[in-house]
């Protein structure tokens, strides 16, 4: 806690300190955001149990069975419609069941592999969700990041939320939840943001800088069959972490900038550039090629 | 005084439980104060005299170990289930990121009994929020003590 949060916190007394729910001081202003316009790639995500890559804009869904060659949009509801969609989430071992999340949109769930979707709002304090994880493994847990509050948590697939922790110091602009060893608890997020990777085990007993990569990450993803492995997507390029994020090394990137991130249960990672085109590499990101060409 | 501060703490805990329980809030008193008494013998070295963990708790040290972390409402000791926390007490615990290999939190089943060990616990307690510790009685239902510390 810094000087300022511990002032704060200090100077808040029991009731407002209860409002604040499990003294998490202070909410951080949240940064300005830009609004991606029209095809630019906001997420991506794989399903593994149906082998399905899942692709968002601001404003739509789609779905690809062959590797990312062909695409079909999802229905939306009209919910999806009063903010921009910023993270596609798949509950842990499939069966269906998908998370969409944006500011202006707070979380949305479906049952059915993207056909039918309702709110799942409950206890948010907002549908300001900028980021949207799922749990590695437990199929109901999830964490959704609400600007100037902080990051929620659902053990019921988003039957009801509750705030578990303010997130760390710089808000999250992507966050991942992954099954990496080590963990006091049961697992690890890796949270995108404007000065680097942010890593905390799941128990939310601190956050802290991963790597020192010290410049604006958009992207973070981890290779669920060697969870050390984590790749971010920066302004300036393409990094490989093999050990849970302590260093980072540059390798190769399929476009001047990439936005979104995804990594299959069998290693492929797929990088989407900003006009929407997505790149698969199956080798650890040493040579790319065109998905779906 | 310290009797006055031990009751409204446990009143806090929801320990000091029922009108005709002055038996069962001497009894949580007792059970406090051996906690503070462990913690003072075991745990304030490191952890410091009140609670108030290492200067530079934050970031690793020069040997590249996370310090010994506040145990008062600044710190995050209170994000953890009960069962968490005994865990970690009993088992002792290092950060699987720290450069040096030793559990830098020493095990202390081998030399505190279990109910001390849950003393010491409970004793922590009283140096959080009332909503801190709303908080992590909600974690302990999904991570409570194990039978051995009941
Ligand atoms: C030799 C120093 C030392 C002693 C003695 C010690 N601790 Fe620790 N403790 C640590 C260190 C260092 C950590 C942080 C370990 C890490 O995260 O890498 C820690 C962490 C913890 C944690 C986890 C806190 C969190 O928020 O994650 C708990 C709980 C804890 N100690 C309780 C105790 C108790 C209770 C005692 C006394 C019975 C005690 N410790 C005695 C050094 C010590």
């Amino acid at each position: 806690m810094t000087g300022a949060h511990r002032r704060l916190a200090s100077a808040l007394s029991g009731a407002a300190i209860a409002v604040l729910a499990a003294g998490l001081t202070t909410a951080h202003a949240a940064a300005p955001r830009s609004v991606p316009q029209g095809a630019e790639v906001t997420a991506l995500a794989f399903d593994g149990a149906s082998r399905t890559l899942l692709k968002t804009t601001a404003d739509a869904l789609y779905r690809s069975v062959d590797q990312g060659r062909d695409w079909t949009r999802l229905p939306l509801p009209a919910a999806a419609r009063r903010g921009h969609i910023a993270a596609v989430a798949v509950s842990a071992r499939g069966k269906g069941v998908l998370y969409l999340a944006g500011p202006g949109i707070g979380v949305l769930r479906s049952d059915d592999g993207g056909q039918h979707w309702s709110p799942r709002n409950q206890g948010l304090p907002g549908r300001e969700v900028v980021a949207l994880a799922a749990h590695a493994d437990q199929p109901g847990t999830l964490y959704a990041y609400v600007s100037s509050h902080g990051i929620y948590r659902s053990e019921n697939g988003g039957g009801h939320w509750r705030l578990m922790d303010r997130g760390p110091r710089t808000d999250i602009l992507q966050l991942i939840h992954s099954n990496m060893p080590g963990s006091m608890q049961t697992g690890w997020f890796f949270a995108a943001t404007a000065k680097g990777v942010s890593r905390s085990m799941d128990c939310f007993c601190g956050w802290r800088d991963a790597g020192g990569l010290g410049r604006g990450v958009r992207a973070v993803a981890y290779d669920p069959g060697q969870p050390r492995r984590v790749y971010a997507a920066t302004g300036e390029g393409l990094f490989l972490s093999t050990n849970g994020g302590e260093q980072w090394v540059r390798v190769n990137a399929p476009a001047a900038k990439v936005v979104a991130l995804a990594v299959t249960r069998s290693g492929a990672l797929y990088a989407a550039a900003p006009d929407g085109a997505l790149f698969r590499s199956v080798d650890q990101a040493r040579t790319w090629e065109a998905a779906g060409a | 005084m310290r009797n006055v501060r031990t009751f409204s703490a446990l009143a806090l805990l929801g320990l000091a439980t029922t009108a005709h329980g002055g038996e069962s809030v001497s009894a949580n008193a007792r059970h406090l104060d051996t906690g503070h008494r462990v913690y003072r013998a075991q745990c304030g070295a490191c952890h410091g005299a009140q609670g108030e963990g290492a200067a530079r708790w934050e970031r690793p040290d020069g040997q590249g170990e996370l310090p010994p972390p506040p145990h008062d409402s600044r710190g995050h000791t209170w994000k953890h289930g009960d069962g968490m926390l005994y865990r970690i007490v009993r088992d002792g615990w290092r950060d699987p990121f720290n450069k040096t290999e030793r559990l830098t939190m020493p095990a202390f089943g081998p030399t505190l009994a279990p109910r001390d060990i849950r003393a010491v616990i409970d004793y922590l307690k009283t140096l959080w929020t009332p909503a801190q510790r709303r908080f992590q009685r909600e974690e302990s239902r999904r991570m409570p003590y194990p039978p051995e510390a009941r």
